[in-house]
């Protein structure tokens, strides 16, 4: 009996809906049309079967000893519960995301940080009117001019003119 | 001869003047380099350069005679010193004067004519590159910033994947305890099944006993009604009716 109800955790799915990127949409949407669909059955059945009534079988049944010996043997009877094999995957996989998760959260904060750099360089740029040339190629260092290759005006090579 | 002397002694006598006021508008000496922030960033270049008078002689130069010899000084000294440079023929009027009366006439012509449009125009190229610059840096710097934004809205959506496994979680669950109901209910509907199936087999057994019984006490009785006794029975249904048709009469 322990391990029967392991009770259901109220999932908001609004919140997780707000959640999915775009991409997999579909994915979600098919989980949740699963659990409906699981939520609709398993709200359809009674929790338990209703009583039988021996006392009237056992006044009308003719045949004798049959009533009882069907009693006998419907208290006897132990219906197995169903083994459960997926929540230990799940867990594995849920362990397993955490981590990587935990890697991808420090790469975009890694991305993050070099994106606010570029910003700040960016932001605190002076601005394009009281620049001179040799200012522009220290800003934007791909447009200095490379005199050592290409010794001659324009100092790049012509496919880049 | 001593003109000459003096001519040659005059950018001496220049040098040792003082430097030149600085005055408002007018254009100021740029001190650059001689700070400590000598690497600071060039102050931006002034809108307009320094001020000058028929297009040569720069405005200061008039400030400077101002004090000693008002308004018209620089005029008469122009004048006086062309006047000797003419007649003293330091310079010699020739065919190049001529020429270069007329050049320059075409040129000034010519500058006055179209020299803002130029102008003009050299602006807009300039203003064209600036534009494609700026532009350029406000593209990058939006760029970082929906790209920071993003990364932000992924860490946050990472987050949510707990979601994920309760439900999955739950649909095991689900199906788990759904499964069982079934199999209780399976054995319930089997049992029941079977005892009901008993129970209809006794019920129509003793109907179809009971309808056969009948059915030959009848028979046995019509056969039994002799002609006899159904003529005296036919009889008596009529007196019945009589009795009644007369009590009838009566109450009606």
């Amino acid at each position: 009996m322990a391990g029967r109800r392991a009770a259901l955790k109220a999932v908001d799915w609004a919140a997780f809906a707000e959640r999915v990127p775009p991409n997999q949409r579909a994915m979600f949407n098919a989980l949740k049309t699963r659990n409906d669909a699981l939520t609709a059955r398993l709200a359809a059945l009674p929790e338990k079967p209703p009583a039988i009534d021996w006392a009237f079988y056992k006044a009308n049944v003719a045949k004798a000893g049959m009533v009882d010996e069907f009693q006998k043997k419907f208290s006897a009877l132990k219906v197995p519960e169903p083994v459960d094999a997926q929540t230990a995957k799940i867990d594995a996989q849920e362990k397993e995301t955490a981590k990587s998760t935990a890697e991808y959260i420090q790469a975009s904060k890694a991305r993050i940080a070099q994106y606010e750099q570029e910003l700040q360089k960016l932001k605190s740029m002076i601005p394009f009117e009281q620049m001179t040339y040799e200012d522009l190629s220290e800003a934007f260092p791909e447009t200095k001019l490379n005199k050592e290759k290409y010794p001659y005006w324009p100092h790049k090579s012509i496919a880049d003119l | 001869m001593l003109s000459r002397l003096v001519l040659r002694a005059a950018p001496a006598a220049l040098r040792a003047l003082p430097p030149p006021v600085a005055v408002g508008v007018l254009h100021t000496t740029r001190t650059l380099h001689t700070t400590q922030q000598s690497l600071a960033p060039v102050p931006p270049l002034p809108e307009k350069g320094g001020e000058v008078r028929h297009g040569l002689i720069p405005e200061e130069f008039f400030q400077f005679l101002y004090p000693k010899t008002g308004v018209t000084g620089p005029y008469m000294l122009g004048t006086g010193l062309l006047l000797y440079l003419l007649s003293k023929e330091i310079y010699v009027v020739n065919h190049e004067t001529a020429a270069a009366a007329c050049i320059l006439t075409v040129i000034v012509y010519a500058i006055k004519k179209f020299g803002p449009d130029v102008a003009a125009f050299a602006d807009k190229l300039n203003e064209e590159k600036m534009a494609t610059a700026l532009a350029m840096k406000n593209e990058a710097v939006q760029s970082l910033q929906t790209a920071i934004e993003d990364e932000k809205k992924e860490q946050w959506r990472a987050e949510g994947r707990s979601y994920l496994f309760d439900a999955k979680r739950n649909n095991v669950a689900m199906l788990l305890e759904a499964n069982y109901r079934e199999r209780l209910l399976m054995v319930y509907n089997e049992v029941k099944k079977r005892l009901d199936y008993q129970v209809a087999m006794q019920t129509l057994k003793r109907q179809k006993e009971q309808d056969h019984m009948i059915q030959w006490v009848e028979r046995n009785v019509v056969q039994s009604i002799t002609p006899q006794q159904q003529k005296e029975s036919i009889a008596k249904c009529i007196l019945d009716l009589k009795a009644l048709s007369k009590s009838a009469h009566a109450v009606v």
